[in-house]
């Protein structure tokens, strides 16, 4: 049962009923397994990550946030631009407001994209030939042309694009996400992030950090494989007798200190914190475990497939994921920049896009099929797009001025395209959304008001998108 | 305190946990009217700008009204111009698309319960003080707010004349008295000796430090244990990690290469060294300020100015004045916090919505930094040592000038290239700066010039030999061989200095207006008159005097803020909750007498901090057990100190007990940070922004990015799984068995006694030791018949990890 948003805890009562019951750690644990006991109820309800009544009707229960890392070019995937490829070889013409580029080619000529567009759909949405599979899904995808942001960087723009400013200290979305709306599955961590290689993701783990709200609302980093979560399993040199034994045995230490300060209840929170850990480690393997999904289904993410197999594996634990009430995951698709083509465009996006694309539309697809789709935000995009000029050739720089985002889900008016950028793909001008703008929509297709999200901290109240963005609530209403 | 409805069941500790947004007495204005006035109605009725004389930024505002008369008839939503115009009716407000219907009715229901303004009907001295202000102007209202006021000291109240021990309890008592709650009977000696040895050393006491306390029976047994803690090196150690958090302290970049910063460690060690000298705060805060300034002779100084370079730096950001002005904001919030306590951000952009603090404050502030200039530079302890190194350096310089110019000619061509299109990829901006001639460029233009050439230095001239081609062979051989001649290592810091007389010019910036340029000036609420600038011939003097401004003996701010710091160390929570913010929506304090008595003897002894530390820890509300009193109910956040609060040892106070426990603990102290691996003290392990050790990470280390005033306190599972699971914690454990398990397999009572007294400070009940014995029995393989003395060491090290793992050992009483 979620209490409203933002709440406050109850976090006593739960204590007598486990002195009075006198159960152990063993015991309480047992009661979550089997669940819906009055006692695990109680202290769920003490969980700051139990689940909340959103602001208003949500269309969204979870989001996945497909996050091509490093800067995927706009104009060479979803933004057709005829008059770049008859400009090709051309400076840029001084009609258009000069921008700073990251590396500073000022002078380099427009560079025509080399890519086939064809319309896909009922609504007739132009897709490159590098996303055939995602092609399939047009209908479902809105594409949002306009977007923009602050930074030039990639450390400025990830870190916009996750905590909405360019300079680190804030809470990353899906902390906010948890913050405000708890998760359906405590057993779970609320947000779940996962990277397609080992590579440093740009900024490291603050990307999916809590910023100035508790560690709580942090994002958790998942791997697919036996131990998804560091430190999840019991070591193999201790071995499960001697774990559990050692487990009742800190049971009895910790009661026993907990008896004598009864308003201590922080105390309870952290007994309660290492059965949850307890639950984790029985239901994070199972959520990861990919062993009794279908061949068929393998095959429809392309994780049966050398080049879309690990991203593929991951898109299919997104669902499984949001299957299982995880509220917002995460997946760095290039982990370590490798999005950013500053030269060999055509051989760097081919290779992504070729592990991405099936994936991407395999997972849109399942969703659909299993009606998650309705339920389920999905966004795909980088921390920005690419010039349209040239870079060493045959390469692009960073264009934070204007970019391409793409959504489905969740009641998203798919099948047609929104904003624009210009003629040459440089600047959004028409319905320009700025990164704010489209934290706000996500927040809002939640069931979560971007101003009426405030944590305060230093005593100043603090939201989600800085005070300012507007839901552009097109995308639901047409 | 008003905290809603469930107040009497939340402890104090489950709110730090939690950090649950305080739930105002009007809640429902903060959360749904004050966004929405904010949002559809202050740009044009508010502090900027009065369309049709109209502000709604108050209560007396919206009643006043503007040309159209009254915009509010209390409780009389219908007749009331404002929801007509919301409606429509006539007035169309906002102008063009009308707010959504549940909007409109939100502020409806407002008007008609009475248009309550922050939980005021007034606004005399409310958080509202800024209603009638105009803007760019401040109220007598806004003066009047307590943090502004100088402090002084009060008479002692009569309360508690059998209690007391110090005058602090006289003062904490009156309160206690007058909501008629007991004090708490004092702790006990093992208890008081743990908690006063974490307290002011971050490290649990020795067993014999235990008994050694407990069994002197001297009437000044107490004060003795307080003089031996507050004069050991560990003092500096524990006491300079609250202050690194205020200023965000780090050892890297941060931003996406987070590159190392090999003298970072300077400044570190200059907070540890003052703490422990208790140099005293005044002159704490001048050094850091402008040491360069005020003591160009004396190292240290020099060092703590090191202050201005710990905020981040992205090392490849083609935006220079860009980046510039971000690093200039970063000190100025920084400043604000640490010193003044006031959040003067959101005064960068426009005046305070809340807060009396005007936009133009916050850029006079900024501007006592506008003459500044980063250098990296050899800062020698004495000048015998800069003569020293001078002779070594020049014996080296002459020995290896040859090969120096054999490398340098190699280098030549790639350098006269990069020389040739040095700045191209810059904006033409930043082109036309580096391209003027140095003698044209204004202050301004050098700090942009400075921060471009720094990049353009590292990214571009350091990387020259890459674009040797065919002859790198060559240049790296000849590398190898001056590498090899051992060039005498020069003392280098971060360091921060002024261009010369001038500073740059600092502008309000004017969005569609016209930038405004402002000089340094202190916040005009506070009422001081212009700074007294003494300008050097190599420095501005700025920071001098915002120095000595804040040092002044009765700044309303700057000894109540920082005796608000000592006292939050010591509870958990400052007399003032909000650490570093005294603003308006900051809390109040709890004790406002006391607070001010405390900053006044905080400067009549010679600002000294451990002067502080002294009168608190020997006060009889410090004393207080943690349990057994009523308070707990009548008073769940524990502000009137009816009892000592609980509290969770911190991140470094985890790692450090824990390998002070087992024995691994190695007391060097200071020079370059070690890897966390390396068993010193937390102070001393690295601090890098992107990579924080997972344990110091997950128990709620400060993040080193913004300025932390107060730490989160959480419980995870990431916590249970890293204690539990974590190799560290394990490694921990086998040591401490190592240590307790007796060497022979006998008297296994003896080796729990001493891990209790190791790990808690207390030796085991009859019982606990009997269920300890249990475990081990049945851990070490007694129950299956299968010692072994591998087994034995299993099982002992199962019982200490236990032990470490145990909320005795995380927490304090």
């Amino acid at each position: 049962m979620g209490s409203s948003l933002p709440h406050v805890e109850r976090a006593y009562t739960r204590r007598d009923a486990l002195i009075q019951g006198g159960a152990g750690f063993g015991g309480v644990a047992l009661s979550w397994l089997l669940g819906n006991d009055s006692v695990a109820a109680e202290a769920k309800a003490a969980d700051p990550l139990a689940a909340k009544q959103p602001h208003h009707k949500a269309k969204a229960k979870s989001v996945i946030f497909l996050f091509m890392e490093g800067g995927p070019s706009h104009i060479d995937l979803f933004d057709p631009k005829p008059l770049l490829n008859k400009l090709h070889g051309q400076k840029l013409p001084n009609t258009f407001k000069p921008v700073i580029l990251a590396m500073g080619e000022n002078d380099a000529p427009l560079m025509g994209c080399k890519r086939t567009f064809k319309q896909h759909g009922k609504g007739g949405l132009w897709f490159s030939d590098w996303v055939p599979h995602m092609a399939t899904c047009a209908d479902d995808l809105a594409v949002v042309r306009s977007c923009w942001m602050d930074g030039i960087n990639h450390s400025g723009g990830v870190c916009q694009m996750n905590t909405g400013s360019i300079l680190a200290g804030r809470p990353s979305l899906g902390s906010w996400v948890s913050y405000g709306l708890g998760t359906e599955n405590t057993n779970l961590p609320a947000f779940v992030v996962m990277q397609d290689n080992a590579a440093s993701v740009v900024n490291g783990p603050r990307n999916w950090g809590a910023g100035f709200m508790p560690a709580v609302y942090q994002g958790t980093r998942l791997d697919a494989g036996k131990e998804p979560i560091p430190n999840l399993h019991t070591p193999a040199a201790i071995g499960d007798d001697r774990q559990k034994q050692k487990l009742d045995y800190l049971a009895k230490l910790n009661q026993r200190h907990a008896e004598a300060r009864p308003e201590q209840t922080e105390l309870d929170a952290r007994i309660r914190a290492y059965e949850l850990a307890f639950r984790m480690q029985a239901e994070a393997p199972e959520a990861v475990d990919l062993s009794k999904e279908s061949a068929e289904t393998l095959s429809l993410y392309g994780a049966d497939e050398k080049e879309t197999e690990t991203f593929g594996r991951q898109c299919l634990l997104a669902r499984r994921l949001v299957e299982r009430g995880v509220r917002f995951v995460q997946l760095y698709h290039g982990a370590g920049s490798k999005w950013d083509s500053h030269s060999n465009l055509d051989k760097n996006h081919s290779a992504l896009c070729k592990s991405m694309d099936k994936p991407v539309a395999g997972l849109l697809a399942d969703l659909k099929r299993r009606g998650l789709l309705d339920s389920t935000l999905v966004v795909w995009g980088g921390e920005f797009g690419r010039t349209p000029q040239s870079e060493q050739g045959n390469g692009r720089d960073h264009n934070p001025y204007g970019f391409t985002m793409l959504m489905a889900g969740a009641g998203v008016k798919g099948g047609r395209a929104y904003g624009a950028t210009d003629e040459l793909g440089l600047h959004a001008v028409e319905d320009r959304l700025h990164v704010h703008d489209l934290h706000a929509t996500w927040l809002h297709l939640l069931g979560a008001d971007h101003m009426k999200l405030v944590y305060k901290h230093k005593g100043r109240p603090e939201r989600p998108t800085l005070n300012e963005g507007e839901p552009f609530t097109r995308l639901v209403t047409g | 305190m008003p905290r809603g409805v469930c107040s009497f069941v939340i402890a104090p500790t489950i709110l730090a946990l939690l950090t649950i947004p305080v739930v105002g007495a009007d809640d429902h204005f903060e959360k749904s009217v004050r966004p929405l006035l904010a949002e559809h109605c202050l740009r044009c009725h508010g502090p900027d700008k009065q369309k049709g004389g109209l502000r709604v930024d108050s209560r007396e505002a919206l009643l006043t009204g503007g040309e159209s008369g009254p915009a509010l008839v209390l409780g009389k939503p219908d007749e009331s111009l404002f929801v007509q115009a919301l409606k429509h009716q006539g007035l169309k407000m906002p102008p063009g698309k009308q707010l959504p219907d549940e909007q409109v009715a939100v502020l409806t229901k407002w008007i008609k319960d009475g248009a309550t303004w922050g939980g005021q009907t007034t606004t005399t001295g409310s958080a509202t003080g800024h209603a009638a202000r105009k803007p760019g102007q401040i109220t007598d209202t806004d003066r009047g707010w307590w943090a502004f006021q100088k402090p002084t000291r009060s008479e002692l109240p009569k309360a508690g004349a059998n209690w007391a021990k110090t005058p602090i309890d006289h003062f904490i008592a009156q309160r206690l008295e007058a909501e008629k709650l007991p004090h708490a009977a004092e702790a006990s000696r093992e208890t008081l000796i743990r908690r006063l040895t974490f307290d002011l050393t971050g490290l649990p006491p020795t067993p014999a430090e235990v008994t050694a306390f407990v069994e002197d029976r001297s009437a000044d047994a107490y004060e003795k244990l307080v003089e031996r803690l507050l004069a050991s090196p560990r003092y500096g150690e524990r006491q300079s990690r609250a202050w690194l958090d205020v200023v965000r302290y780090a050892e890297s970049d941060g931003y996406r290469a987070d590159g190392a910063r090999p003298h970072a460690w300077k400044y570190r060690d200059y907070v540890i060294r003052a703490f422990n000298a208790d140099i005293g705060y005044d002159r704490f805060v001048r050094e850091q300020l402008a040491g360069d300034e005020l003591y160009p002779n004396d190292p240290n100084a020099l060092i703590a100015t090191g202050y201005f370079r710990l905020g981040q730096y992205e090392y490849n950001q083609k935006d220079v004045r860009g980046q510039w002005a971000a690093i200039q904001n970063d000190i100025t919030d920084v400043t604000a916090d640490a010193f003044l306590a006031l959040g003067m951000g959101c005064a960068r952009c426009h005046d305070h919505k809340f807060d009396p603090v005007l936009q133009k404050d916050y850029f006079s502030l900024q501007s006592f930094f506008a003459g500044i200039r980063f250098v990296d530079e050899p800062v020698f302890p004495s000048a015998a040592a800069k003569t020293e190194y001078e002779a070594q350096l020049a014996a080296w310089e002459v020995k290896t000038a040859t090969l120096r110019e054999k490398m340098a000619a190699l280098l030549s061509p790639v350098v006269a290239k990069i020389q040739a299109n040095m700045g191209n990829t810059y904006p033409p901006e930043i082109q036309a700066v580096l391209r003027k001639p140095a003698a044209e460029r204004n202050p301004g233009e050098r700090q942009l010039y400075e921060l471009a050439m720094r990049q353009i230095r590292e990214l571009e001239f350091d990387r020259a030999p890459a674009h040797l081609g065919k002859r790198k062979d060559e240049y790296d051989a000849l590398k190898k061989e001056l590498d090899a001649t051992a060039k005498p290592a020069a003392p280098m810091a971060m360091i921060a200095r002024d261009l010369g007389p001038d500073a740059a010019e600092v502008l309000i910036p004017g969005g569609r207006k016209k930038a405004v340029a402002v000089e340094p000036a202190f916040p005009v609420v506070l009422g001081a008159s212009p700074p007294a600038i003494h300008t050097r011939r190599d420095s501005t003097g700025r920071r001098a005097a915002l120095a000595e401004w804040l040092t002044q003996k009765d700044h309303p701010l700057t000894a109540r803020v920082m005796v608000n710091r000592i006292w939050q160390g010591h509870f958990g929570s400052g007399l003032v909750a909000t650490a570093s913010d005294f603003g308006t929506l900051g809390e109040k304090p709890s004790h406002p007498e006391l607070l001010d008595w405390l900053a006044v003897e905080f400067v009549e002894h010679g600002w000294s901090m451990k002067h502080i530390h002294r009168l608190i820890v020997t006060s009889a509300v410090y004393r207080q057990a943690s349990v057994g009193t009523k308070g707990a109910t009548a008073d769940p956040e524990n502000r009137l100190l009816s009892r000592m609060s609980v509290r969770r040892l911190d991140a470094e106070q985890v790692r450090d007990a824990m390998l002070a426990v087992s024995g691994e603990l190695k007391l060097d102290a200071g020079g370059p940070a070690v890897p966390a691996s390396t068993p010193q003290r937390s102070v001393y392990t690295r601090v890098h922004r992107n990579s924080p050790d997972p344990l110091i990470a997950s128990f709620d280390v400060a993040d080193g990015i913004t300025s932390c005033a107060r730490r989160n306190i959480t419980v995870t599972p990431t916590q249970a799984l890293l204690l539990m699971n974590g190799n560290g914690t394990l490694a921990r454990a086998e040591a401490f068995a190592a240590r307790v398990m007796p060497a022979d397999g006998k008297n296994a009572p003896a080796g729990v006694t001493e891990a209790y007294r190791r790990a808690f400070g207390r030796s085991p009940t009859t019982e606990e030791a009997a269920e300890a014995l249990e475990f081990l029995k049945q851990q070490v393989g007694v129950a299956r018949n299968a010692v072994t003395p591998d087994s034995r060491r299993k099982g002992w090290s199962d019982f200490c990890h236990s032990l470490l793992n145990s909320n005795e050992f995380l927490y304090i009483d």
